[in-house]
């Protein structure tokens, strides 16, 4: 599986799209739509609202979540907006504010 | 290349601005600007519509865009690139297209 690596000293302004993983160690700020996984690692920063399948969360995300799988806040994740998804995991340490919506649609 | 370098892989797309401080492979697709202070790739399946501001740029797809470099633009064989390119190094393979304006920003000795 290719994969892209936002590295821990770049800053993106914009738009990302794609079919592929993401994982983030730097600063986004904008839109994120994905057709796979989006890993926002312990040093990465998003501020964004996101479309995707799977969102991994060990770092700070604000921002509103669609996710067609899971969303996943890990324990040392930082999370504030709005998910819905079918499947939503909050670690034991983990910081979560917003609401959650797991209805079908 | 350091081991920390971050990849825009192919399926990948980035519209917007993008800066930071370490090497970059593209090998998706950027369109807006780009800041580095290191070494920018693009590979052969990355297409780039931006200015570039940065310290090396090597490109091996497609580039449209003015590049500004602090030291060296490369420009290889199979390279397409359309932009002005000022840096005190320039090189273009013999295979590579490109139109635009180059400036090697040195001062050249008296007499030549």
């Amino acid at each position: 599986m290719a994969k892209t690596i936002i590295g821990n000293t770049i800053v993106i302004d914009g738009e990302i799209e794609g079919g592929e993983d993401l994982v983030i160690k730097g600063t986004v700020h904008g839109k994120i739509a994905l057709k796979e996984s989006l890993f926002v690692e312990s040093s990465g920063v998003v501020e964004a609202d996101i479309e995707t399948q799977n969102v991994e969360i060990s770092g700070e995300l604000t921002g509103n979540v669609i996710c067609t799988d899971k969303v996943e806040v890990k324990k040392d994740g930082k999370m504030t907006g709005d998910i819905r998804a079918p499947r939503i995991l909050i670690a034991d340490g983990a910081h979560f504010k917003g609401n959650v919506d797991m209805e079908k649609r | 290349m350091s081991a920390g370098a971050g990849i825009i892989g192919k399926g990948i797309v980035i519209k917007g601005e993008l800066h930071g401080e370490e090497d970059l492979i593209i090998e998706g697709r950027v369109e807006g600007s780009i800041a580095l202070r290191k070494h920018l790739i693009v590979e052969s399946t990355g297409v780039v519509m931006a200015d570039v501001q940065t310290e090396n740029i090597t490109i091996k797809g497609e580039m449209n865009g003015n590049m500004i470099a602090s030291d060296k633009v490369e420009i290889t064989a199979d390279a397409r690139v359309i932009g002005d390119i000022k840096a005190p190094r320039v090189v273009i393979d013999d295979g590579a297209r490109y139109r635009g304006n180059v400036e090697m920003v040195v001062q050249l000795p008296d007499g030549i």
